[in-house]
């Protein structure tokens, strides 16, 4: 992939002292621009203080993590080759396992609605935790697909799946799933995250393509669906196809960015369905990406995840901090 | 708009509070001074025109007008000679020039009609500007999937260009996924048959123009299968041939197999000695059988699109020998592709747009080298299996 080298600028930044392995997750805490926290395939979970530049902690798994998330300020959860759910806490610095699924833990998500964890896993089901002490509160079955993605906000809770499925749950009401989809996509999905208006969710494939969906099944809304492609580059009459990897939303303007293993960072309007910007080619694939709670900043996180992509030699692995200006993230 | 009264004044530029004697003139100043492009010196025509396209071509956010005063410099609003100056800001600048002004209403009315003209003129103008946000038929239009297409256009089934048409209205929203079936069917190129000389277009050629046209869309039917099929000769997905995640896949590498001392405290960067212990064999040995059970009905698949390919694999084998060298050479091939006649039509139809000549040619090379490099799993056997007449379409590609 050739890259452009981008001088570094007060609106973007490279994080220093980055995981030795890929990054498969990169979240801001919630309710603060400074604190990111980082899953990688070097095993470790670390805790960046964005604002001065350094690691602040680092704990690890016994195998490559997959995903994190925050429950607080101080409280964080990690899962992933393992199949342990982890939780950490950033002032005693002590971690703790609070159980296991019987494959590795793809997703872990907070559910503040319920103040409980949420796990997916390549097992093919989703467990809720209580968030503080080791306790499964149940196990939900979803349809034998192994979990590749779930988003949360509020009580709408989205998965999915391999085979193209899709489950939308009600975490207060975990007893039945709630729907039953297929991907409006035709292959693989790789990213779901739910808009944090509630009003439905963004889904990405492998086959660098979005889709804008409605969770109302009412048709007159669910006229309103639609998807686009992108991600893709043309070279020498060859279209290259690239996976979506990552969508962020930005919590303000309902906008989100979404990441593709061309390297590209693409800022949408998903309402008016409309590209806002494009941000330069980052040096290898956009594995991760996480909108700061206030939408101010966005967190890049760079990894060839694809193996049989590395080229020689290998790309950094890499996580940027970029400072999103309004022309660059509002509806117009 | 107000605008009535305020060419009792001359035009004058909201940015920079200079007058002109002709909004013509006006319009010019502000093109050159404050619309233009730092970087490529390209003149927009409108401020946010300025912005979007510092943003979408040089990725770079302009925050301010160039050249304007202050409290003037505002990038967001639509400023155009003298329309879309924010009202109180005209009342302000009469008030500043009064005791002129207000003249006769004949007067008024003269450069009024004046101005009309000229903005219905020039109306386009500031949409012009920003062709890249305006919504695109599937949202706007990234950077990969673009225009490239169009050309081809002209070869697309007249209804699959209505397809396109209709995109703006906005419903199906998967026109990708509805068209291949359609695709089938057999449309002529009405609109190229004139341009088109030889071979009446006939069904085969139909369908080999929509693979490249939309690759992307084509496998639908190959859906089920377990592997990422590529998509059409044209495109290709960056993707493992496997359906699973890269995650999956990465995972089966020996390096993240667990040591055998978990509770080691340091992080352990990669190569790490790879040794099974029974802690993990479970999980090992479901990732192995998920993974072989893919694999292994990807091959199925494979064999069966194979078979199904039969006696056509002959003929695929043979053109991409023959065609990348003479790209125009239908006679040869003729004899060895019964359904040809397309061929011409499309060497020519490349022939009148020089443009397309150089990337079509490419694409039939760069194709092959795909192919090639995908083995036999993921390119071909697809199309084969899902669409007959895909069989008929590559050898344009090669």
């Amino acid at each position: 992939m050739t890259v452009t080298r981008v001088a570094e600028s007060r609106t973007e930044f490279k994080l220093k002292s980055l995981p030795e392995n890929a990054i498969s997750s990169v979240k801001f805490a919630p309710k603060s621009n400074q604190f990111l926290l980082v899953s990688s395939w070097d095993r470790s979970v670390r805790l960046y203080d964005v604002t001065s530049n350094t690691e602040r902690h680092k704990y690890n798994h016994e195998m490559p993590v997959l995903d994190v998330c925050f429950r607080d300020a101080v409280h964080t959860y990690s899962g992933g080759l393992d199949q342990t759910l982890k939780m950490y806490d950033l002032n005693a610095g002590v971690e703790t396992d609070l159980g296991e699924h019987k494959n590795a833990i793809r997703c872990v998500e907070f559910a503040t609605e319920v103040n409980a964890i949420l796990t997916g896993s390549w097992d093919g089901t989703v467990k809720m935790w209580d968030s503080r002490v080791p306790n499964c509160v149940g196990t939900y079955n979803q349809g034998n697909e192994r979990v590749y993605t779930m988003s949360i906000v509020g009580e709408k809770f989205v998965v999915g799946t391999s085979g193209r499925k899709i489950f939308v749950w009600d975490v207060r009401n975990m007893g039945h799933v709630n729907q039953r989809r297929e991907s409006s996509l035709k292959y693989q999905t790789r990213c779901i995250r739910v808009f944090p208006n509630k009003q439905g969710y963004v889904l990405s494939s492998i086959e660098g393509r979005v889709a804008v969906e409605y969770l109302d099944s009412n048709p007159e809304v669910q006229k309103k669906k639609y998807a686009f492609k992108c991600h893709r580059i043309k070279e020498a009459g060859l279209e290259k196809i690239y996976p979506v990897n990552a969508i962020s939303f930005h919590s303000v303007y309902n906008t989100f960015a979404t990441g593709g293993s061309d390297g590209y960072v693409n800022i949408w309007d998903g309402f008016n369905k409309k590209r806002l910007c494009q941000f330069h080619r980052y040096n290898t694939a956009v594995s991760s990406l996480s909108f700061s709670h206030d939408g101010s900043a966005l967190a890049i996180a760079c990894s060839q995840l694809d193996e049989s992509q590395i080229e020689d030699p290998k790309p950094e692995d890499t996580i940027y901090i970029r400072y999103v200006t309004d022309q660059e993230t509002k509806p117009k | 708009m107000g605008r009535k009264k305020k060419k009792a004044s001359k035009p004058w530029c909201w940015y920079c509070n200079r007058e002109f004697d002709d909004e013509k003139i006006l319009i010019q100043h502000q093109k050159a001074k404050h619309f233009k492009c730092h970087i490529c010196h390209k003149k927009l025509y409108t401020g946010p025109g300025l912005s979007i396209h510092c943003m979408q071509v040089h990725k770079e956010a302009i925050d301010k007008v160039p050249n304007s005063l202050p409290n003037r410099s505002n990038i967001e609003i639509e400023i155009y000679g003298m329309e879309g100056i924010p009202p109180e800001d005209v009342k302000e600048h009469e008030k500043q020039k009064s005791g002129g002004g207000k003249g006769s209403d004949s007067e008024d009315d003269e450069p009024a009609a004046k101005k009309k003209a000229t903005t219905a003129l020039l109306g386009p103008g500031p949409s012009t500007v920003s062709p890249g946000i305006l919504p695109t038929p599937m949202g706007p239009a990234p950077p990969g999937m673009y225009h490239g297409h169009m050309p081809m256009n002209p070869m697309m089934p007249p209804f699959m260009q209505a397809h396109r048409m209709m995109m703006p209205g906005m419903r199906p929203l998967f026109p990708a996924v509805s068209m291949p079936p359609t695709s089938t069917s057999k449309p002529t190129f009405p609109a190229y048959s004139n341009a088109t000389i030889s071979a009446p277009p006939t069904t085969s050629t139909t369908s080999s123009s929509d693979p490249k046209e939309n690759g992307e869309v084509k496998p639908p039917a190959a859906n089920s299968c377990p592997l990422v099929t590529a998509t059409g000769a044209g495109s290709k997905i960056i993707h493992p041939p496997e359906d699973v995640s890269v995650e999956e896949i990465r995972a089966r590498n020996i390096k993240y197999r667990p040591k055998p001392k978990p509770d080691a405290p340091v992080p352990q960067p990669q190569p790490a000695p790879a040794m099974i212990t029974p802690s993990t064999s479970q999980a090992e040995v479901w990732v192995a059988a998920h993974m072989n059970a893919a694999v292994a009905a990807a091959r199925q698949q494979q064999a069966a699109a194979a078979l199904r390919r039969g006696v056509l694999g002959g003929v695929v084998g043979v053109l991409p020998a023959s065609m990348p060298r003479v790209p125009v050479s239908m006679p040869q091939m003729a004899p060895v592709m019964p359904m040809l006649p397309v061929m011409p039509q499309f060497n020519l139809v490349r022939q009148l747009q020089p443009g397309m000549l150089l990337p079509g040619g490419m694409g039939g090379m760069g194709g092959m080298g795909g192919m090639g490099g995908m083995g036999s799993m993921g390119g071909m056997m697809p199309m084969g299996a899902m669409f007959p007449g895909g069989v008929m379409m590559q050898p344009r590609y090669r």
